[in-house]
């Protein structure tokens, strides 16, 4: 045989490109050098090295001479082994514990079933009972268990900033409310959590004091979508989406698969996007946005266009809606609505209204939920109009009583009326609207205590600072979206014997009680129990949840009068040309500022911008281009006399007269992690402007700052055309019989046949283990990438060692864009997890020269940590680029001091910290590789249970079909990955695997992968302008059909 | 000219090279015999703060191990006794032994009796208990004999050579899983260990790992 010489083929120029960013699109010399080296040149060089040579001398002598006192005492170290005095119930050494509870969140609970070895939660799940969330999770209750640990959290009350205790805080508590009988003078400001045990406490209290004021704020929450359906519909009245229901979804401005909705609705959204073949019942996605989300990803159908242009487009719509539907009242409000500007795409609005109303009862129309009631209005009364009420949205009764707001309490401060504050959670001091000049207001009450789980901003300017208990310290309880009771129970005590709001507000009310009573009594009223409840209780701590039915969807009619006068009030937005406007984004990760100091969140890359420790300006390539700077230099915002300079960070599909910021950042009073991590927008943020700020100028400023940014690392030799597939769902009809469709594409469609020169072990095992990704449901969340995280013990680096490329993050979410012609302007996105492929013909296997990887007879690429030497051979053999190096002792030693040489810097993990890690899991150290192992140690747990269950039965012991899952398939908030034995017939994926959609990366390279892709379907309205642009395989260079040859030498023949 | 080296300096490098090879052989000797688990860890037997006679309950009483290292079916470690389990007995028996003063402190005062630690796995190793007692590896196998230990000591190397000669050939280690906490077990006459342990392997689809590093290291 001849020698066979390997040349990946060249990448097509021509036609639709998949690409990661805009170095690579414009081919720069930056991408280049992470195409090619892992790693950038110099990188390794210790540039942070503070050690002179004489210095090394004399702490090496130093070394030495305890080297030589320590060999005197050379003994095996002494271990003890402490067992309990008295057994606990239900704890086992070494079995993990599961108990259910609940993370309050401002869009209701998210029920939860929490891990706990030996008394330490570890990881947190979702409820399988529960049908909100099904047992899944997002990103932010994964990372929820780092913040119980944060050793930085508040420990101690504090009298002014100095360490007090509750025996001196309840004295003067006394005195605050001896002085007001009725309550004038008593304020409260809590945040957005809808808990019933804090709802009825505050009923107690403010029926011994009636004159208090009882505030809430929640700087991303929903207040303006309650104000808009308390417009439509009534006071009281909240509008529950169902997008499992709706065939046609348009979004304005509403990021609902991301950080605007919840889990419900993308669950609900992705139920409608799991197809088994062409004719499935597909949903079809509209998206207006000014900047890309992950709803946009997702979308069939996207409208790039400013925020503030939001009210026009809507405008616009209503007509056209009105027009179809003969409906003269919603003629009437579109009219009614003020805008400045009407540049909106006549043809893309009247194809859009067209589609909705042929979808009369089974559309839905979502607009930004802080969007200006007047816009959020006029979408629900489009709702109305297409027919959506009881069917694509519901109406359910508020569990919340009216409260005042942050602007009208602050009124009453300024008033000098105030003389006892009471600020349960929260940060306004750090993130109240400007307007509002929260920290001056605060100034003025008399006595202001501050309740919260660290020490921030606001506890900074109060009298009385009182440490919180985290949610799994403690007895809460709130209500999920769909209205079910869950009961919040702690897994572990207070760390730091911090209290809960309910406790404090039952002092205050006269109540004394525990938390457990407190929320045992609200369980009593709640579900009307009487009697003995006792069963019903106990029935609810092991299920984690009570069904209310309660909690049924009302039904109203549109108020008419309310609406139109909403609307007829309401100033028109003005978005003049040359200006920008200001878009106020909510983070997908450190939220409004509250998890600044939870490093996972900030080294989780940002699902659309990949931007780890940092906020930044996003902008359009054309305005960019218009300021003249490019991703990395300042730019300075201004708006009258408010000033900002911040990173610019070029974004492709952004609205060009449009500039977003996301809030949360350049928190001041905040642990080391938070501490001077980006830029503070929200002094822009005003009560009117809650969304975006218009008339904003925009200068470069000549200097740069370095943002750390993942989305270049781990390029795959720029083979984006061949590692995400699409089709249309007209292509996939066409191509229904055709078995190889989406398997043939991109450099698959023309590739050889390939064969090993490798054997492999045989793979006899009675298990094999696969997972399948669906790239229909996928929408980017990263809920996987924290998981991982989160069970498999994987350390921060710190954003110096994330722009050197050494994130540790086992899997991640590739972000692509495709356009063709190198568009910019209006690419599509597609996102796509990446983890280890665990390759039967694994590259990496064959050049490790110490065997420390190796497969596993069920098909595993297993990682032997302590045979590992580190000569990285396999991560630069590694087609996916997934294997992770140690390059510093990261679980040693903090972020800030990874350069300091080992002798001298301070060594060890927190014990908190340490409370944390997965007992099942190896802790790596410095000079190991490391990668996805499939979680093998939840593999071989199942494996050993069914050993155990086997016994000396005689049966074959065999793991049952999907009777455990790996941690980013168990958090999949939409169930896009799936893990499972690909050898038993009735499990999910061996069905999967065979998918007509089903297909492996790189197949041409022989690798043999573990992990099956399931094509995206795109589901384009042909009659729409951009419907040509739509997702689409075969219009790709690389497909099937197309005219391009290929000669044998080129792509991988004999030469 | 005088010759610069004398003529015995001929045979130097070789006399050099020689003690080198006897030296470095020596030292790779003395590595490979001392700084192996087998001479490093067989025999240590730290001195515990309570005199428990393994001989005496185990042994001598007969009570089984399962007794007080309760979840060893169960779980991946087998635990230590909580203070509570040695007062089952002994609020009754021997109330009186100075022996057991510790034991009685540790019950009144609620602080538990800090045990030393003899058998020690390496971080990066994950042995499960349950699943091997389940399958008929005897206590026996890794703890030696126990039942007549007064003060229990490290019986067997526990290396990963050690580990590998069962999961290589379990056939000459398996036993009934009813005779697995019987220390003294024989196989019955006629019968030979390879004959008892080939049926079992068979019977039960005994399948260790043995090339699956995961098996072991997490």
């Amino acid at each position: 045989m001849s020698k066979r010489i390997f040349q990946h083929p060249e990448e097509p120029q021509t036609g639709k490109r998949y690409w990661r960013s805009l170095g690579q699109l414009q081919d720069t010399p930056e991408f280049r050098q992470w195409m090619h080296r892992e790693f950038p040149q110099g990188a390794s060089e210790i540039d942070g090295n503070d050690v002179s040579r004489r210095g090394f001398l004399q702490f090496m002598g130093a070394s030495v001479a305890l080297a030589g006192l320590s060999l005197a005492s050379c003994r095996r170290p002494l271990k003890n082994l402490v067992p309990f005095t008295k057994a606990v119930e239900w704890s086992v050494p070494g079995k993990a514990l599961f108990f259910a509870s609940v993370m309050p969140t401002r869009n209701g609970g998210m029920p939860l079933v929490v891990t706990t070895f030996d008394g330490r939660p570890t990881k947190i799940e979702g409820n399988p009972l529960h049908p909100v969330n099904k047992g899944t999770t997002d990103v932010w209750a994964q990372s929820s268990v780092l913040d119980l640990y944060d050793p930085q959290r508040s420990k101690d009350v504090l009298s002014l900033g100095k360490k007090s205790d509750f025996v001196s805080f309840e004295k003067d508590l006394e005195e605050i409310l001896k002085t007001s009988a009725d309550g004038s003078g008593v304020a409260f400001l809590v945040d957005g959590i809808v808990s019933p045990t804090r709802e009825r406490l505050r009923r107690k209290v403010l029926a011994k004091y009636p004159k208090a004021m009882w505030a809430t704020y929640e700087p991303n929450g929903n207040d303006l979508e309650v104000a808009a359906a308390a417009v439509a519909f009534g006071n009281g009245h909240e509008v529950v989406n169902r997008l499992d229901q709706a065939d046609i979804v348009l979004t304005v401005d509403r990021d609902i698969l991301g950080v605007e909705g919840d889990i419900a609705s993308v669950r609900g959204f992705a139920a409608r996007r799991k197809v088994d073949g062409p004719k499935a019942n597909m949903n079809r996605l509209y998206v207006v946005e000014n900047r890309y989300t992950l709803t946009g990803g997702m979308s069939d159908h996207r409208l790039r266009l400013a925020a503030s242009r939001s009210g026009a487009f809507l405008k616009a719509l209503a007509a056209q809606v009105a027009k179809l539907s003969g409906d003269q009242f919603l003629a009437t409000l579109a009219a009614g609505l003020k805008v400045v500007d009407t540049k909106i795409k006549d043809k893309w609005v009247e194809e859009c209204a067209a589609d909705l109303w042929a979808h009369k009862g089974k559309a839905l129309v979502l607009a930004g939920n802080k969007q200006p009631v007047a816009v959020q209005a006029l979408a629900l009364a489009v709702n109305v109009s297409l027919g959506a009420l009881g069917k694509t949205i519901e109406l359910k009764k508020s569990a919340v009583d009216a409260s005042a707001s942050i602007a009208e309490l602050a009124e009453e401060l300024r008033k000098g009326a105030v003389k006892g504050l009471f600020i349960l959670g929260g940060n306004p001091v750090y993130n109240a609207p400007a307007d509002v000049h929260w920290a001056e207001a605060q100034a003025k009450a008399k006595t202001v205590v501050h309740l919260s789980i660290d020490q921030n901003e606001t506890s900074a300017k109060a009298h009385w600072h009182v440490p919180a208990a985290h949610y799994l310290e403690q007895w809460e309880d709130c209500y999920a979206s769909d209205g079910s009771y869950v009961v919040g129970q702690p897994v572990i005590l207070p760390l730091y014997n911090g209290i809960t709001g309910n406790e404090l507000l039952a002092k205050i009310a006269g109540i004394s009680a525990d938390p457990l009573t407190l929320v045992r009594d609200t369980f009593a009223e709640v579900t009307s129990a009487s009697g003995d409840y006792s069963a019903v209780w106990a029935k609810t701590l092991k299920n984690g949840f009570f069904s209310n039915a309660s909690a049924k969807s009302i039904e109203a009619a549109l108020r008419v009068d309310a609406v139109t006068k909403a609307i007829g009030d309401s100033p028109a937005a003005s978005l003049a040309d040359g200006q920008f406007e200001l878009v106020f984004i909510t983070d997908s990760k450190v939220d409004d500022g509250r998890y600044a100091n939870n490093g996972w969140l900030q080294e989780l890359p940002d699902p659309v911008t990949k931007l780890t420790w940092d906020n930044a300006a996003l902008l359009s390539p054309a305005a960019a281009r218009k300021l003249g700077v490019d991703t990395g230099d300042v730019i300075r915002l201004s708006m009258g006399e408010k000033k900002l300079e911040i990173a610019a960070l070029v974004l492709p599909g952004h609205a060009d007269d449009s500039i977003s910021v996301a809030v949360g950042y350049g928190r001041t009073e905040v642990g080391s992690v938070g501490k001077s991590v980006g830029v503070n927008v929200f002094p822009f943020q005003t009560t009117v402007d809650r969304r975006f700020l218009t008339g904003v100028s925009a200068l470069k400023t000549g200097r740069r700052h370095a943002l750390a940014i993942t989305q270049e690392h781990g390029a795959l030799e720029g083979r984006g055309a061949d590692i995400t597939r699409q089709a249309t769902t007209q292509e996939w009809s066409e191509n229904a019989e055709n078995k190889d469709f989406f398997k043939k594409m991109g450099i698959d469609a023309h590739a050889p046949a390939n064969f090993s020169l490798y054997t492999h072990p045989p793979l006899d095992d009675v298990h094999g283990w696969g997972m399948a990704v669906d790239l229909n449901s996928c929408i980017g969340c990263a809920a996987c990438m924290t998981a991982c995280q989160a069970e498999n013990n994987i350390p921060i680096v710190g954003k110096e060692q994330v722009i050197n490329g050494r994130e540790m993050h086992w899997m991640r979410t590739d972000r692509y864009f495709a356009s063709e012609g190198g568009d910019a302007d209006e690419p599509e996105m597609v996102s796509q997890p990446m983890m280890c492929q665990q390759c039967e013909n694994a590259p990496c296997e064959t050049v490790c020269p110490v065997n420390a990887t190796v497969h596993s007879e069920d098909g595993l690429n297993v990682m032997a940590y302590n045979r590992c030497i580190g000569t990285r051979y396999c991560a630069n053999n590694c087609p996916f680029k997934v294997r992770r190096f140690n390059f510093f002792d990261y679980n040693q030693r903090s972020i800030t001091n990874l350069y300091r040489w080992n002798l001298i810097s301070e060594k060890g993990t927190p014990d908190s910290i340490q409370m944390q890690k997965n007992p099942n899991v190896t802790v790596r150290m410095r000079g190991v590789m490391e990668k996805c192992t499939f979680c093998v140690q939840r593999v071989q747990e199942a494996k050993i249970a069914a050993k155990v269950k086997s016994s000396d039965s005689g049966v074959q012991p065999r793991v049952p079909a999907d009777s455990f899952t790996s941690a980013c398939a168990q958090v999949c908030p939409t169930e896009a990955i799936v893990f499972g034995d690909i050898r038993n017939p009735e499990s999910r994926i061996a069905k999967l695997k065979e998918d007509q959609r089903g297909y492996r990366l790189l197949e041409y390279l022989n690798t043999e992968n573990r992990v099956w892709y399931l094509a995206r379907i795109r589901n384009p309205n042909p009659k729409m302008p951009d419907a040509a642009r739509a997702g689409s395989a075969s219009k790709g260079g690389h497909g099937h059909g197309g005219s391009h040859g290929h000669t044998s030498s080129q792509n991988g023949g004999h030469a | 000219m005088a010759n610069i080296f004398p003529r015995w300096s001929n045979w130097l490098p070789f006399k050099i090279i020689f003690c080198l090879l006897i030296l470095g052989g020596g030292v790779s000797a003395g590595v490979w015999y001392y700084l192996n688990p087998e001479y490093m860890r067989v025999g240590y037997q730290p001195s515990q703060p309570v005199p428990f006679s393994h001989k005496i309950h185990a042994g001598q009483l007969g009570m089984d191990c399962r007794y007080c290292h309760s979840f060893v079916e169960t779980s991946a470690y087998s635990n230590i006794p909580t203070t509570q389990v040695c007062m089952n007995c002994h609020s009754q028996i021997q109330r009186e032994n100075p022996k057991l003063q510790p034991v009685h402190d540790s019950w009144k005062s609620g602080k538990p009796i800090e045990w030393v630690q003899i058998h020690k796995t390496p971080e990066h190793v994950y042995f499960h208990h349950s699943v091997h007692v389940n399958r008929g590896v005897s206590c026996v196998s890794c703890h030696g004999k126990v039942n007549e230990m007064d003060e229990v000591y490290h019986a067997e190397s526990h290396s990963m050579a050690w580990c590998l000669t069962c999961h290589r050939n379990p056939s000459e280690f398996l036993r009934p899983v009813s005779e697995v906490t019987n220390l003294d077990w024989k196989p019955s006459e006629g019968k030979t260990q390879r004959e008892i342990g080939a049926a079992l392997v068979n019977e039960w689809h005994v399948n260790p790992p043995v090339k699956n590093c995961a098996g072991c290291h997490r």
